[in-house]
């Protein structure tokens, strides 16, 4: 048996795919290895073995494919338009159904189920907390290592904001923003939502984050989990059904998030054409003069791309636009956005080519000179400041510009202060 | 002991693949040939290449290298089940800013090589389409061109040194830093060779200056005749732009959706010319240029306003073949060459053979020094498909060799055009090329059964052609 399930690479999907290659130098396991297997290209050709049946659905299989970083800088540079992270997904979809494991299905109750669980990641909160203040780092394997001490402090009593709404700041009327609180984004980045939220505010936007919400299923989605992913895409839809316009302040979850039509039918389509990631957001308030450009100088900041707002959602303006309004110089880090080596579940199941990425990445922070990196996504950023260490500052672009505006606001306050002094 | 036994000794178990799904993406390149790669090897170094060879040839295992697989020709493709060499972890560069030369590991990615340099000023003048993935190992097997090669000349004008493997597991060094080195011009033999004569692990290139200033044209024309006039006027007035290439209509439409930079897709052709040089010079060229576009009816004329503007210019070029998927599943792009003076009537000729066969046609080529890349889109699995695809092949190359033309511009023979060689050569030219070989690999161990037809040397047995391959 070739597929077994509807969700397997189609044929239109594979047979765009005409082998020219120009994908193969921008695929982070082609440059880390050399090898086709480890291209697009190859990935596909394999997929295709496999359609035709020529090989079939085993352990080689699952290795070509799980090494597979799903960043997605090949879509970018394909002139033949391979819709490659769908057949990808696809792909996993496979796998896990073919080939059914206790460690795989332990990794689906946790990104299928738990993730989207708030007292299941309040428990799971508490355990990193316990460990990322007790535990001395020597003592923990590399990659736990990395992650936790990537993460930022995390909250004794991490707070849900689902439910809560914000009454815009004035001026008023830009509409009804309703935020993705995430999985992780929420307990473990409650600064990020701070920012996300009070910039929102200050466009002129209502920000709701409607209750019955739940994780955006991205995990699941990239490995293979599809029944999970479904249902997660289904209980968004319905969370977010009067939304007209749903933001998120992580590139992954904005990523997947467009991609609901292939989850949750017409509704999922719908509410694709609704999202927004913040910095999209954002970046149009600065141009439009909502939002202020702050005139204070602050330094150089790094510009790090997620892939999936740069490669899946083609976003690499609008954080640098919002990064300078704070009056940040943004500075380059490389010119073709190579994956760093984070991606999801990446770090943990592919530790070793996690970390070579991982390091890659911090070795251009470091040569661009500039001690702030910007990066709008989580899983980055716990990649970045991991491998970066402490003297180093990692933020979201947004969280930036929410800093300068709280800065612009004191001077203003100070002045008007100073003012009445010589009145 | 086993091949496989002795290469993982050679080389640890991870840099030799034998699982078939891994093997099976070393079956195919970027043409539409498969063959049969029984192991694949991924050496590091030099000696390791030799203890490869040296191993292969004890079991009797044909070898074909292999850079990043985007050759068109099945150059790299193993037509007997053999073992192929993957030169893609040997990609050192060591640049020699004073002499603007670098040695290169055959697995450097061209444009990687040009972007090293850019910091000294320089970069590595043959350009071909696939620039941002292949590798100089391959450009010097096939002794590539690309569109900037009108003015520089292709891959043999910019390569002083060679470091080879023999068929004997010897390493041999053919060339050196000196222009003209004394001796057998060995090197000038090996490049082009597509692998038949050895493998390739080390190279001295020349490096180019970049030029201070830099003009990108664009124009459209409401027939091909208006463009091709154009082509000759330009090099009548004695400019010879850097680049000249030209698209028809369908490429430009295929390539305007994917990059979007303003190419007008109402035109029949445009042409897209580019000069280099000192500024005084780019601009009176530029001048001459628009001059005799616009003498010849130019329909648009556009100069790139700056440098973003430019690279999305060449982005489109450079993605033609590649955007011919949104046409249809599978294409056969083709490589021959013709006076300039005949390419309108080669053009006329080219669109009738695909219309004779119903098939979609899309042109594409380096107008400058008559290049043709006629390509043809069509799905593989239609009934009699690929019949008439090859079919409309022949032909199509037999009208380019009828007014004078050559096989192949730029993409090498490999197993494509092997057959075809006897259309330009006469039995006495393939006998002294298959002696050259022969000198170099008795045993033909190296690549076996490309460039040279069977039968190229009177004792030859010759071997049945593999199921699909081209004609």
């Amino acid at each position: 048996m070739a597929w077994m399930t509807p969700e397997a690479p189609t044929k239109a999907e594979l047979s765009a795919c005409i082998q020219c290659g120009l994908c193969l130098p921008h695929c982070p396991t082609f440059r880390l290895t050399g090898m086709e297997s480890a291209s697009p290209r190859g990935r596909l050709m394999v997929m295709s073995a496999v359609a035709k049946g020529n090989g079939e659905v085993n352990d080689v299989f699952d290795d070509l494919m799980s090494f597979c970083l799903q960043c997605r800088a090949c879509e970018v540079v394909c002139p033949s338009l391979v819709p490659f992270g769908r057949a990808m997904e696809g792909a996993r979809i496979e796998i896990a159904a073919q080939l059914p494991s206790p460690i795989r299905r332990l990794r689906q109750l946790i990104t299928g189920r738990l993730i989207g669980n708030v007292r299941a990641m309040r428990l799971a909160t508490r355990i990193a907390r316990f460990v990322q203040r007790t535990v001395p780092a020597r003592f923990l394997p590399r990659q736990v290592r990395m992650s936790i001490g990537g993460l930022r402090p995390l909250p004794k009593r991490p707070a849900s904001t689902i439910g809560s709404t914000y009454a815009p700041v004035a001026p008023a009327g830009s509409g009804v923003a309703a935020v993705l609180a995430g999985c992780v984004m929420d307990p473990w980045f409650g600064e990020v939502h701070i920012a996300t939220i009070e910039v929102l505010r200050r466009a002129g936007y209502r920000v709701v984050l409607p209750d019955g919400q739940t994780c955006c299923g991205a995990l699941a989605a990239h490995d293979g989990d599809a029944h999970g992913t479904r249902r997660l895409a289904k209980q968004n839809v319905k969370a977010f059904v009067s939304a007209d316009l749903i933001v998120t302040d992580a590139a992954g979850c904005g990523a997947h998030l467009k991609e609901y039509g292939n989850w949750a039918g017409d509704a999922g389509e719908i509410f694709a054409s609704n999202v927004q990631d913040v910095t999209e957001v954002v970046a149009a308030a600065i141009e439009d003069g909502r939002l202020p450009r702050l005139e204070v100088p602050r330094g150089k900041a790094a510009m790090q791309d997620p892939c999936h707002l740069r490669h899946a959602q083609r976003i690499m303006a609008q954080p640098r636009a919002i990064v300078s309004a704070a009056g940040y110089e943004p500075v380059e880090i490389d010119d073709v956005g190579m994956c760093c080596g984070a991606a999801g579940m990446y770090s943990v199941l592919q530790p070793a080519a996690s970390a070579e990425l991982g390091r890659k990445k911090a070795d251009q922070v470091r040569a661009s000179g500039s001690t702030v990196v910007a990066s709008a996504n989580p899983g980055c950023e716990i990649q970045l400041r991991g491998y970066l260490g402490g003297a180093y500052r990692v933020a979201h672009p947004v969280e930036l510009y929410w800093e300068a505006l709280q800065a612009a606001d004191m001077d203003a306050v100070g002045w008007s202060l100073a003012d009445e002094g010589t009145r | 002991m086993t091949l496989t036994a002795e290469l993982r000794d050679i080389l640890g178990h991870d840099r030799v693949l034998s699982e078939p799904l891994e093997r099976w993406v070393y079956g195919m390149d970027s043409g539409v040939v498969r063959g049969d790669a029984q192991l694949v090897a991924f050496p590091e170094t030099t000696a390791e290449v030799a203890a490869i060879v040296r191993c292969a040839r004890h079991y009797r295992t044909p070898i074909v290298a292999r850079g990043a697989g985007t050759g068109l020709a099945g150059g790299a493709i193993p037509t007997q089940p053999g073992l192929v060499v993957v030169l893609t972890k040997m990609n050192f560069v060591e640049i020699d800013e004073a002499n603007a030369t670098a040695w290169v590991g055959p697995g450097v990615i061209n444009l990687d090589l040009s972007k090293q340099t850019e910091t000294h000023g320089f970069h590595f003048a043959p350009d071909p389409s696939s620039q941002s993935a292949c590798t100089i190992g391959g450009n010097i097997a096939n002794n590539s061109g690309g569109p900037h090669c009108l003015a520089e000349g292709s891959t043999v004008g910019h390569v002083l040194a060679l470091e080879m493997v023999t068929a004997d597991g010897d390493v041999v060094m053919l060339g050196g830093p000196a222009p003209d080195p004394i001796g057998l011009d060995l090197r000038g033999v090996v490049v082009g060779s597509e692998g038949t004569l050895g493998i390739i692990t080390k190279a001295l290139v020349r490096l180019t200056p970049n030029p201070p200033d830099v003009r990108t044209l664009l124009t459209g024309f409401a027939s091909v005749e208006d463009a091709a006039a154009t082509v000759s006027g330009i090099i009548a007035r004695g400019v010879v732009p850097a680049a000249l290439e030209m698209m028809d209509q369908r490429m430009t439409q295929a390539v305007e959706r994917f990059v979007s930079a303003g190419f007008p897709t109402d035109a029949a052709a445009v042409l897209l010319a580019e000069v280099v040089g000192l500024s005084a010079a780019v601009e009176a060229e530029a001048a001459i240029i628009s001059e005799v576009a616009r003498e010849n009816n130019a329909t648009t004329l556009r100069v790139a306003a700056d440098e973003s503007e430019r690279a999305r210019l060449w982005l489109g070029r450079k993605s033609a073949f590649g955007a011919v998927a949104q046409a249809a599943p599978d294409y056969y792009l083709h490589d021959t060459v013709v006076p300039r003076t005949k390419l309108v009537e080669t053009m006329t000729r080219v669109y009738e053979i695909a219309d004779r066969h119903g098939i979609t046609m899309l042109n594409v080529f380096h107008a400058g020094d008559g290049n043709l890349h006629p390509l043809m889109a069509f799905d593989s699995e239609e009934e009699g498909m690929l019949d008439r695809v090859k079919a409309a092949a022949r032909e199509l190359v037999e009208v380019c060799v009828q007014v004078g033309g050559a096989l192949s511009g730029e993409h090498g023979i490999g197993i494509e055009k092997r057959d075809l060689m006897k259309l330009v050569f006469t039995e006495a030219d393939l006998d002294a090329q298959a002696r050259i070989r022969e000198a170099f690999d008795p045993a033909q161990a190296f690549n076996p059964d490309k460039i040279l037809p069977a039968g190229s040397r009177c004792f030859d047995l010759g071997r049945p052609p593999l199921e699909g391959m081209w004609v």
